[in-house]
């Protein structure tokens, strides 16, 4: 996924010269390609963040197509009132891409991970919000945020997982990875969850719905749905705002709630990690990590529902 | 019609301040003696400076002058008026309902480049259209309208290193240098200077100048532009709530509303 990131990041520039990166002094490798092919379309601006995104609104409003690299837990985080202002208020087409979003820096601690930034970016007008599982996933979300008239932000999260999608995805729709006619019961993940949930819906004989487009929420999703008894929503990211929210948020708007299925939401806990550790370990202080997973949703799929 | 300095216009100052009274009275605004402070720095840089197209505020062939300190922004209201980007029907309905013209710089107003009401954004935007531009081998220049409170903030700082270490010479920083911020003096609440030895020392042409002396403010820029190579800046030292004595340096105005005896006593003031 970071070799596929890299080429089109430079593939971008090679394209047009308004494609112009800007990098918070962060990504050393992932900008090789760049700055080997069209070093002057990529710029380090400093570790300036806030001033970065005013960069990329500028040069935004003089005909450029900026693409804005962070860490997730510094963009859009601690750049969030300058994505509202300075991009999202005039609709210019500028990509954010945050990386290591989720629990990816377990062992920097709190300060380098990010549980709330589709929270923070959800309710801003304009802005549309990708949040790809593997390489297909990305080129996807990653031709539709840097062909569109709008700003976007592409979540980065554990690049490394097992690839979920082997063919050439034609479009950011919600697209089940494992069909299962029989089963009442299906998972919904996005980005870095799909890999350990398509494993789990293996085991257990489940479907498994794979969203790489959180904002907006396809408009059929509820339908996409309705034949399942539970919908199970698994993310790395704060139970609050994040993919859970955007698919319940929708059954408040739905004409004909009968069809709902019950949404329960997997999600990271309501707390910073405490300690120090691998990924897995990370992931295991909030019941995310592949056995208890494994037993939360095999839990999940027992509930109860009405008739 | 290309772009230039829209000429016949008045700009005259005395003019553009009796707008803005009267904007304020109609609206029942706040923020006058800020607009005050930097009537002459916007009369000279729309008369003098920036190149417009009336009949096309978007032309791409433009300067670009963006107001960073946005609570000024009836000053760049009062100008549109003269230049022909803005009707007076808009400045008559100042805040009522559904009307055009909010109380800080909004980006979709013809004439305003950049939405700047919270500050601390204008400057590293406009750095951004000065940085895009010369990649780009425009001749357009960038102006930029500060407040010297508003270098309180961090994202201020960022942008000016950055023009400083590219070498952004089509970029010209106005400070308008009331000495006033919301709460007090800018000299006791975070003292900023001295301001000109700041910018020097990130890569700067800087120069000061009275804010009020139009002479001085055109001589200034044209001498700071005439050195290549360095983004300018200019300390505009001026009078927050000029033009009207019992407004001048008294900060209460700052979040006074304009009666009409107010009214009254201030056009007598600024009576031709």
């Amino acid at each position: 996924m970071r070799e596929l990131l890299s080429e089109l990041i430079a593939a971008s520039a090679e394209a047009s010269s308004d494609s112009i990166v800007l990098s918070g002094d962060h990504g050393y490798a992932l900008f090789d390609a760049i700055r080997r092919r069209t070093p002057d379309q990529f710029v380090n601006v400093g570790v300036a963040e806030q001033g970065m995104v005013g960069l990329a609104a500028g040069l935004a409003r003089v005909g450029f197509r900026p693409l804005v690299y962070g860490l997730a837990a510094f963009v859009p985080m601690r750049v969030l009132e300058q994505i509202k202002i300075d991009v999202c208020l005039s609709r210019l087409p500028v990509v954010f891409l945050g990386d290591g979003a989720g629990l990816v820096y377990s062992t920097l601690g709190a300060s380098h991970q990010c549980a709330e930034d589709l929270a923070c970016l959800r309710p801003l007008p304009h802005l549309q919000i990708f949040s790809p599982c593997d390489a297909e996933e990305l080129r996807a979300c990653y031709l539709e945020a840097t062909t569109s008239s709008l700003p976007s932000y592409i979540r980065i999260g554990k690049s490394d997982r097992p690839v979920v999608n082997n063919d050439r995805l034609r479009s950011t729709r919600p697209h089940f990875v494992i069909r299962s006619e029989r089963s009442e019961n299906c998972l919904v993940a996005a980005g870095s969850m799909l890999a350990p949930c398509v494993s789990i819906a293996k085991a257990l004989g489940i479907a498994c719905l794979s969203v790489p487009k959180i904002k907006p929420l396809d408009a059929d999703i509820l339908q996409t749905l309705s034949p399942f008894r539970r919908a199970i929503v698994v993310e790395e990211h704060s139970r609050h705002g994040g993919l859970a929210s955007a698919v319940l948020e929708r059954t408040a708007e739905e004409s004909a709630p009968s069809r709902i299925p019950l949404i329960r939401s997997v999600a990271l806990e309501d707390r910073f990690s405490e300690r120090c550790g691998s990924y897995q370990h990370a992931l295991s202080e909030h019941k995310l990590d592949d056995s208890q997973l494994l037993a939360r949703i095999s839990t999940l799929i027992q509930t109860p529902y009405l008739q | 019609m290309p772009a230039r300095l829209i000429t016949g216009a008045s700009l005259d100052p005395k003019t553009l301040r009796r707008s803005v009274l009267q904007m304020a009275h109609q609206g029942q605004s706040v923020h006058v003696p800020c607009a005050f402070s930097l009537i002459e720095i916007l009369s000279v840089l729309y008369s003098k400076f920036v190149r417009l197209n009336a009949s096309d505020p978007k032309d791409p062939e433009r300067d670009l002058m963006v107001l960073s300190k946005g609570h000024g922004v009836m000053a760049a209201y009062a100008c549109f008026r003269e230049l022909g980007l803005l009707e007076q029907k808009h400045l008559d309905r100042y805040f009522s309902d559904g009307s055009l013209l909010r109380g800080l710089a909004e980006a979709d107003i013809p004439g305003l480049e950049v939405t700047a009401g919270s500050l601390g954004h204008g400057l590293p935007i406009a750095t951004g259209m000065a940085f895009g531009l010369k990649r780009k081998k425009k001749p357009q220049r960038v102006y930029c309208v500060i407040g010297d409170g508003e270098l309180n903030e961090g994202s201020m700082w960022e942008a000016i290193a950055f023009a400083g270490h590219t070498h952004l010479d089509n970029l010209t920083i106005i400070v308008d240098a009331n000495g006033f911020q919301a709460m007090g003096k800018t000299e006791s609440i975070l003292n900023m200077e001295p301001m000109s030895d700041k910018f020097a020392a990130f890569g700067f042409n800087a120069a000061e100048c009275d804010g009020h002396d139009v002479e001085a403010l055109e001589k200034s820029i044209l001498e700071l532009q005439r050195e290549t190579g360095k983004p300018q800046v200019l300390i505009a030292r001026t009078i927050k709530g000029k033009g009207v004595s019992f407004m001048e340096g008294d900060n209460m105005w700052h979040y006074t509303r304009i009666s009409e005896e107010t009214m009254n006593r201030a056009m007598k003031e600024l009576a031709d």
